[in-house]
């Protein structure tokens, strides 16, 4: 049992609950005094130990009922492959009785056939077709989860393997013999064999339901953590519109991480409040005298964050995502103004704290697309936010920094960087076309602390997170 | 705490009914989290919207089991001179002047220098002892006897620093004091920390805690802790408005009634000697069940069709 605990947590993992092996040793101390007797127990039990939030309980529950399922596999045959037989009964417990009487005729028709048959005689007699015609659930069931141990079932990986792993499993529990037995009644055009091919056509029917059901459980994770890997990877205009919104979850889980360590600082100053208790025990060395004055004030640093992007032609395929970034940060972290241009620059901050996500970046496109002029831009966000920046500010610029030739004005940037605690460049472009033909990525680079070739998500992460920890 | 010491804890069952017993309906969930927490010697974080009865749920435990109950208040600034101890500062500096006159009686006979100081090292080194320790509640509730409910209201509420402070008496049960050393906790008393959910608790403290989200309760469930909290209601009328609250759950409101405050809307219907629920008697007291302006003009649209709709079927709800 305790294996099972062990690959139940394997696949809450892989459905994206964080679990460390110290929740893991928790989770056998709570089976231990709970115990297996009471499913609901357990199940409440195991929750507190393993999910943490409200959204971790409702995936837990879920993996709970589908690994720990209670009811076995059903190879009676009387519902699904009898309708003809029982569609005239109209009271339940005569289709029971019906039921059993007709398995039994089924049972007598193949020992009648089996005697004029060496084959079916000895399919009679294995484990597997007495348990069949027994309907014995658990005997069945338990052959099954052997059989699908031992074909490494819980490897799945792809639902394009479901049909190779229901093969394997059915000849790992001998249906091969079933299936020579019912060519060779074929043969002979024996009564019998409708009754055997049920008996076979019940036992596939079951087999592919279950991996179907395992496939859920140990790949569904798998593939999502596999798609995240390769979406992460792939550069930004080459995602496909189709998986916008994928990206889009993409960031806000990064955003967020990102955010849970990016908190306010306090700082010890020189003034405000006397910490009393320290400045009497500071002074207690020099006989009580309170030579040294000690202050309780903390100062909550905030630091501001300005995010200017590029929505112009050049950086279109860019633009789109690199505004999905703003308006995730921008929900999640306190004091970001966000700035778009292209001609000429706006706040869009509005935007995105008004609209929803889609329509913000429609709106904002639609606003200040066209041609880039760097310089009237530049001239633009002075305006507008110059007198803001201060030693706490961190100063974001997306863009490719071609500017068709036009005046950088590189006074401003020099500017901002003078005021601003930190100035990040980033360039979409990667840094070999730097400064090649109209781009002023050369010179703009002079004014920044830190300017970075950024196309990826992978990039976009260490790159903010970088960021995050020069301004703690 | 002991299993001995503690027959009321002994299994789920039991605190199920020992929690009836005073006042308290919870739910199975609830009884199974206080029984491991018990059991394992884990805190808990109790999450939920507020007025489920999170910090109830700590005050009924130490009814139940006798204990007191020590309770620390979160909030913003909150630090360890006022969660752990304090020093008595006042009677360290008496105690110092005190020891400047005995000084010369104590060292009497010293001849040099060395001497002296030797002699001073014989006292025992009481300025920094635990007679000058002002134990404040989470160092009070190491030190009971008996062992303690120790509740951690609103833990969300607080800094993110305070949080790492808890990390080692949530998981050790001890305290360090760096001028005395370690303290442990005599009995480890059961903790219980409450969250609003107002910001993200951090995951080292989430990994030391069983996790008990309490949600709004069922139908039936909040039907028998009215009937256990205000058993002056007749059956009809508590069906009626245990109704009418959870119609308003699902309304868009600001802020969503919670149990206590079905309690007090029960309580003042008692008194209003009201037997059923009408249009007036529930615009006139709907200010008890909501506490936003905004959330009382919503409803007031709609209280028409919520009344009638619980007033003809009271049993459908």
């Amino acid at each position: 049992m305790q294996s099972n605990l062990v690959d139940f947590i394997q696949v809450l993992r892989t459905h994206e609950v964080r679990i460390s092996p110290a929740e893991t040793l928790d989770a056998v101390d709570v089976t231990k005094s709970l115990g297996y007797a009471d499913r609901n127990l357990l199940r409440d039990g195991l929750a507190m130990t393993l999910a943490k939030t409200p959204e971790e309980e409702v995936i837990f529950l879920h993996c709970f009922d589908r690994y720990f399922q209670q009811d076995l596999a059903d190879f009676s045959m009387s519902d699904s492959s009898l309708p003809e037989q029982e569609a005239d009964t109209s009271a339940p417990q005569d289709t029971a009785e019906q039921a059993a009487e007709f398995a039994d005729a089924q049972v007598t028709a193949l020992q009648l056939a089996a005697e004029d048959s060496a084959t079916l005689q000895s399919l009679l007699k294995t484990p597997l077709m007495q348990s069949l015609v027994s309907n014995d659930r658990t005997e069945l069931t338990m052959a099954m989860n052997q059989a699908a141990e031992k074909v490494g079932l819980q490897d799945i990986e792809m639902f394009t393997q479901k049909g190779q792993f229901t093969r394997r499993i059915l000849d790992a529990m001998g249906e091969e013999h079933i299936r020579n037995t019912v060519i060779e009644l074929e043969q002979q055009e024996s009564p019998a064999l409708p009754v055997l091919q049920r008996y076979r056509d019940t036992l596939r029917e079951q087999v592919r339901d279950y991996v179907e059901r395992e496939y859920l459980l140990h790949a569904e994770g798998k593939n999502r953590q596999f798609m995240d890997e390769i979406l992460s990877k792939t550069r930004l205009n080459n995602i496909e519109h189709l998986y916008l919104h994928k990206v889009h979850e993409l960031i806000r889980k990064m955003a967020k991480k990102l955010a849970s360590r990016h908190s306010r600082r306090r700082k010890l100053l020189k003034r405000g409040r006397l910490d009393m208790a320290k400045t009497i025990r500071k002074g207690i060395p020099h006989d009580g005298i309170m030579f040294n004055t000690y202050w309780r004030q903390t100062r909550k640093e905030k630091p501001q964050i300005l995010a200017v992007c590029d929505v112009s032609g050049s950086v279109a395929a860019y633009s789109k995502f690199l505004l999905l970034f703003l308006y995730s940060l921008q929900d999640i972290l306190p004091k970001v103004r966000s700035f778009a241009f292209s001609s000429h620059l706006g706040e869009v901050s509005d935007y995105f704290s008004d609209y929803p996500v889609e329509k913000a970046i429609e709106l904002v496109n639609w606003k200040y697309g066209g041609a880039t002029d760097y310089g009237s831009s530049l001239l633009d966000f002075a305006n507008l936010a110059l007198d803001d920046i201060n030693s706490n500010t961190t100063v974001i610029i997306l863009g490719d920094a071609r500017n068709n030739n036009g005046d950088p004005k590189l006074d401003i940037m020099q500017s901002v960087y003078q005021r601003a605690r930190q100035v990040i460049w980033l360039n979409p472009e990667s840094r070999r076309a730097w400064g090649t033909g109209d781009s002023e990525m050369l010179r703009y680079q002079s004014a920044c602390h830190f300017s970075a070739e950024c196309n990826n998500l992978k990039q976009l992460e260490r790159i903010v997170d970088q960021l995050l920890k020069s301004s703690r | 705490m002991h299993t001995q010491d503690f027959p009321q804890l002994a299994s789920v069952e039991k605190i199920e009914q020992g929690f009836e017993s005073h006042g308290y309906i919870c739910s199975r969930k609830i009884a199974t989290a206080v029984f491991l927490a018990f059991q394992l010697r884990k805190p808990v974080l109790v999450e939920g919207p507020p007025g489920v009865g999170k910090t109830e749920l700590a005050k009924t435990l130490s009814e139940l089991l006798e204990t007191p109950l020590i309770r620390l208040q979160c909030y913003e600034g909150l630090d360890e001179a006022k969660a752990l101890y304090e020093w008595k500062y006042g009677k360290q500096l008496l105690y110092t002047q005190v020891l400047k006159e005995k000084l010369g009686d104590l060292l009497q006979g010293a001849q040099s220098l060395a001497d002296s100081v030797a002699k001073l090292h014989q006292f025992g080194d009481i300025f920094y002892s635990e007679e000058f320790l002002e134990p404040r509640p989470l160092l009070k509730a190491m030190q009971q006897e008996k062992g303690a409910i120790l509740l951690i209201d609103e833990v969300d509420k607080s800094d993110y620093e305070f949080e790492s402070l808890l990390l080692e008496i949530l998981s050790d049960y001890q305290i360090s004091i760096p001028e005395i050393g370690t303290v442990k906790a005599r009995t480890t008393p059961m903790v219980f920390l409450t969250s609003n959910n107002t910001r993200d608790i951090s995951d080292a403290l989430k990994r030391r805690c069983l996790h008990l989200y309490i949600p709004f309760p069922t139908v039936e469930l909040e039907e028998r802790i009215v009937l256990s909290r205000v058993p002056g209601v007749d059956e009809h009328l508590r069906h009626q408005l245990v109704g009418f609250v959870h119609s308003l759950r699902e309304l868009d409101l600001k802020k969503a009634p919670a149990i206590s405050e079905t309690i007090d809307w029960a309580r003042s219907l008692l008194l209003l000697h009201a037997d059923h629920l009408d249009e007036e008697l529930v615009r006139s007291t709907l200010n008890v069940l909501l506490k936003y302006e905004e959330d009382i003009e919503v409803t007031d649209l709609e209280l028409r069709s919520l009344v009638s709709s619980n007033a003809t079927d009271p049993h459908a709800a």
